[in-house]
């Protein structure tokens, strides 16, 4: 049934008694009238120009269904009038939060039809600021979940680490938010001097920050009573909506690319036993709700911070970029490289078939599959939850549209 | 489990559809202009079968692919006869990855849907079906999901004609 087919407002006796004094005593059960709500295109929890076409009845979200679009800007198409190289800053702009793991997607796609080796330090500083990205791009989503739940302060703390994350970013590559850091065959500059050590020192602060952050939002008894059994993804429905990164993990699956399917350096990391992969357990409510999902992004945080000072133990000089030339001569071949995005698996496909441009450049953005299970979870919440789910499937608009 | 060991099971279960594999293989030095083909190998599958296929795959319980990570298309060139459409699957429990590919004639791109297999094929081939025309028989929702309702044509085709102007703004 469409969403548009509205229901007719029907009442009916429930109840009929007789009073002592011979009155008639009515209960009456009304069902009102469903009414549509446009959520969005501007609104402010949607994250970003997302239409969510509501039905409610009262208080009570009966179908949903998602709006994309607004944000499309051909980053397919335009993959493919491009040369290899002259693609690379196009990655950073779809998720916007996360530009280092694009260009980290990217490159390593290219990379396999080529078939080259990145040079050592090259990969560690890539591994860095890719896990520098996650940490920021968790924060934003971290801080504005609170800001969703009218938790206005620990947005404004988190802004404060992001800040001193993007600082760092701008002093190795000139860049704060598009950065085109990551490049083919390697990355664009070495890290300044005095980089790693501010590094190590931004790894400090935020190991004891985190504790601020677990304790002023993450276990606070409001933000658990908003986000706790609200908005509950089963592992099996998690699985068939092809559900990646902490949606995933939150529903309870033990999963991780990083460790199970390891690219670059992920597989020594994770042979060290340098990090863990925290999931959902139902802790505070049942598997799968918003809470399991905030906590899975919360304890990554701490984790990608273990990964970071396991690149500085291990970082040595070294070549940070192959040797390639200024036009790429491309084999022809296709690859599939998907790696874990802060929002889950970000997909690149690449086709070549030998020439200039690629044949097609296929960007799988998890943003784009996640925000597909709002049409499944939503309906039966109610619509102050909508924001609370909306908020723990953390979209990025300019990656589900591209 | 590799792409060879993955055709091997499907081959021994008797996976509907499965017509062969494609890996990557050195240059040709008899033939100076075969280049080879680098990259991943992966399946060629009937498009036909594709649903009946992608249900073998996902309840063979020693592949197991929980997961249908992407489904997208890919149109050669703008005199290729047919047009490629591209399956990522995933699993988790075996850690294991497969590329598959269908081809449809470009005169005629239709295709029976997998949607009702995987959940997540739904909205990647909307996507698919507004950027390259293919058309999945018995989808149960077959809008666009990222250009608007009344868009001309499809982009992501080769021989696309870029439009002059959308309701009255120009698009040069």
């Amino acid at each position: 049934m469409s969403i548009l087919d509205l229901q007719k407002p029907v009442s009916r006796i429930a109840e009929e008694r007789r009073l002592p004094g011979g009155e008639r005593e009515l209960t009456v059960d009304v069902r009102t009238q469903d009414v549509e709500i446009n959520m969005g295109p501007q609104h402010p929890a949607t994250h970003g120009v997302m239409k969510v076409l509501l039905r409610a009845d009262g208080e009570v979200c009966t179908g949903a269904q998602p709006h994309l679009g607004f944000l499309h800007r051909c980053a397919e198409k335009i993959g493919e009038k491009l040369e290899w190289l002259q693609f690379l800053p196009y990655t950073d702009r779809y998720d916007y939060l996360a530009a280092m793991n694009n260009n980290h997607g990217y490159s390593l796609a290219v990379e396999k039809v080529l078939g080259i080796e990145v040079p050592r330090r090259a990969q560690m500083l890539r591994t860095i600021c890719v896990e520098l990205n996650r940490i920021g791009s968790h924060l934003i989503a971290f801080g504005t979940y609170g800001l969703d739940l009218g938790a206005f302060t620990p947005f404004l703390y988190m802004f404060r680490e992001r800040e001193w994350m993007m600082a760092l970013f701008e002093k190795i590559c000139g860049a704060r938010l598009t950065y085109s850091y990551l490049r083919i065959g390697g990355v664009y500059n070495d890290a300044p001097p005095g980089w790693l050590s501010e590094l190590e020192r931004f790894c400090d602060v935020f190991d004891a920050k985190w504790v601020e952050y677990r304790d002023l939002l993450m276990l606070n008894k409001i933000f658990v009573q908003r986000t706790a059994n609200v908005g509950i993804v089963p592992p099996a429905m998690a699985l068939d909506f092809g559900l990646t990164g902490p949606l995933l993990r939150g529903s309870g699956v033990d999963f991780d690319l990083r460790r199970d399917l390891p690219y670059e350096l992920y597989g020594e990391i994770a042979r060290d036993g340098a990090f863990t992969v925290p999931f959902g357990t139902g802790e505070k409510g049942t598997v799968g709700d918003c809470w399991d999902r905030t906590y899975v992004r919360v304890m990554e945080m701490r984790e990608a911070v273990k990964i970071v000072r396991w690149c500085l133990d291990h970082i040595a000089p070294g070549p940070i970029i192959a040797d390639l030339p200024k036009v790429l001569k491309m084999p022809p071949g296709q690859a599939y490289v998907g790696i874990e995005n802060p929002r889950g698996e970000l997909g690149h496909f690449v086709i070549s078939d030998g020439g200039r441009v690629p044949v097609r450049v296929r960007v799988r953005g998890p943003s784009f599959t996640n925000v597909a299970v709002l049409e499944a979870i939503l309906p039966g919440s109610f619509i102050a939850d909508v924001i609370a789910i909306l908020g723990s499937i953390d979209v990025v608009m300019g990656e589900t549209d591209r | 489990m590799d792409c060879k060991g993955i055709q091997d099971r499907l081959l021994a279960i008797g996976a509907p559809g499965l017509i062969g594999i494609d890996l990557p293989r050195e240059p040709d030095p008899k033939d100076k202009k075969d280049k080879g083909r680098t990259g991943e190998p992966f399946l060629l599958v009937d498009a036909q079968s594709l649903p009946a296929f992608l249900t073998a795959c996902r309840d063979d319980p020693e592949l197991d692919f929980a997961l249908l990570v992407d489904l997208t298309a890919a149109d050669p060139a703008a005199t290729a006869p047919e047009l490629w459409v591209h399956v990522q699957l995933l699993s988790h429990t075996k850690r294991h990855r497969l590329a598959v590919r269908c081809a449809v004639p470009k005169a005629t791109p239709s295709m029976p849907t997998s949607a009702r297999v995987y959940r997540s094929a739904q909205w990647h081939e909307r996507e698919a079906m507004e950027m390259f025309g293919i058309e999945f028989v018995g989808h149960p929702d077959p809008r666009h999901v990222l250009l608007p309702d009344d868009w001309v044509g499809h982009p992501l085709r080769k021989d696309y004609v870029y439009p002059e102007e959308y309701h009255g703004i120009s698009c040069k």
